[in-house]
């Protein structure tokens, strides 16, 4: 695997703009889960967040991606506000992989690639490049949980958004799994694509920027 | 394609590989009016004049019997948050998926209604205005489910809850639409008034009923 080049599609090309989280308060419930934080990430950057469990960094993902309203902060996409802004920029990959246990991987990624505007012809190359294109017509109830993350990784790349926002993407991973992931990550980062993941594993990705979000409490 | 008709064509495929499609509603409702008359006895007079309140009112139980699915799986497998950042307007969104799934799940309704209301003895003219009735109530059923399942998506046992909710709201079409089989088999003039309204209702319900899923589903997310 590490001497094999994977090969990407030609994909059309990324606008990318800058992330910037800027006074950023969270809380669940009565505990304020992060103050104060801020954040920058430009177009080719990775973010890895780490922290024990329960320290807000999937709220955290979820204040960036729009779902929850923070108590205070803001957060922009290059001049633009997340409510406008956030289905044409962002990716998203949560604990849960988005996918019905009745429908194949073909069924799905076509799916979503026509929710996305995106073409559906870099669906097989990038099953490829996750090395799960033999399984693309089986239903995903019979995939293992690594293969649904890495097929829930195909979704995410196939939407050609600028910036990624993964929830342990790793979870379930192997090592080649891992390695393939990184790949991945970096092609899009090559891209001018930007990626922020939440994530308990050492995922060895270069020049990543590694904030520990328990610090921040 | 459209996002919209992807959505409507997905939902529908979804609910036959997932659910067993029409078939579950279907014996739901043919196990119930089965029944009925068992339970009720063996007076031809009587069965016919209630077929129409029976029919009506076991269509309306088939359709909550799927109802926990449609939106709570979507919250549970994390196709909620996908949705919503897909950029679809979210109440096309819920209506599409509300539509396609209805298609798929509810079609032998009108059907069932029809050739019930005969084994009840009731004429084939009445019958028919029964089961147009039902077909006119289906939007309006499956929307107010809809509504349910999403105020309830993510909750266990999300059933009782839903069951709570929608029947209560179910009330109008209930009654109009059983209204419009039992005027129909008195021979009076006001069952085409009921079919009317029941298409009302369904009507009202189908430009209503998307706004407040899509604002359920964006609370239950939070």
């Amino acid at each position: 695997m590490s001497n094999e080049t994977l090969i990407f599609p030609d994909m059309p090309a990324l606008s990318p703009e800058t992330l910037r989280v800027s006074g950023l308060e969270l809380a669940r419930g009565e505990l304020t889960l992060v103050r104060d934080f801020d954040l920058e990430v430009a177009p080719g950057q990775a973010v890895l967040m780490s922290g024990p469990n329960g320290t807000g960094k999937t709220t955290l993902l979820r204040a960036i991606a729009g779902f929850i309203r923070p108590e205070a902060g803001k957060v922009r996409f290059g001049e633009q506000s997340v409510a406008t802004a956030a289905p044409d920029m962002l990716a998203w990959l949560g604990h849960a992989d988005g996918l019905k246990p009745g429908e194949t991987p073909r069924q799905a990624l076509r799916f979503w690639a026509e929710m996305a505007g995106q073409p559906s012809r870099p669906v097989l190359p990038l099953m490829r490049a996750m090395a799960i294109e033999s399984l693309i017509d089986r239903p995903v109830a019979r995939l293992s949980r690594g293969q649904q993350r890495r097929t829930a990784m195909v979704r995410v790349a196939l939407a050609n958004r600028p910036i990624w926002l993964l929830d342990e993407p790793a979870g379930p991973l192997d090592g080649g799994g891992r390695a393939r992931l990184a790949e991945l990550v970096a092609w899009h980062r090559s891209r001018g694509g930007s990626v922020i993941a939440a994530t308990h594993q050492l995922l060895d990705w270069p020049d990543a920027i590694r904030i520990d979000l328990g610090a921040h409490r | 394609m459209s996002p919209l008709a992807s959505i409507f064509i997905r939902e529908a495929r979804l609910a036959w590989a997932g659910g067993g499609g029409a078939a579950g509603p279907a014996a739901f409702f043919l196990a119930a009016i089965t029944l009925a008359p068992l339970a009720i006895g063996p007076a031809p007079d009587l069965l016919a004049a209630i077929a129409a309140g029976i029919m009506s009112f076991a269509a309306l139980l088939s359709v909550l019997q799927s109802a926990d699915r449609l939106f709570g799986d979507d919250h549970g497998d994390g196709t909620a948050e996908l949705y919503l950042l897909s950029g679809v307007t979210p109440v096309w969104l819920v209506l599409a998926k509300v539509m396609g799934q209805a298609a798929a799940t509810l079609w032998p309704m009108p059907a069932i209604g029809l050739v019930g209301a005969l084994m009840y003895g009731v004429p084939i003219g009445p019958a028919l205005v029964g089961a147009l009735a039902l077909l006119a109530a289906i939007p309006a059923l499956a929307l107010i489910a809809g509504f349910a399942g999403a105020l309830a998506a993510g909750i266990r046992r999300s059933g009782l809850l839903i069951a709570l909710i929608a029947t209560p709201m179910m009330v109008p079409v209930l009654i109009f639409a059983a209204g419009a089989g039992r005027s129909a088999f008195d021979g009076d003039e006001r069952a085409l008034a009921n079919l009317m309204l029941t298409l009302a209702v369904s009507l009202g319900t189908t430009a209503l009923a998307p706004f407040g899923i899509a604002a359920a589903l964006r609370s239950r997310l939070g």
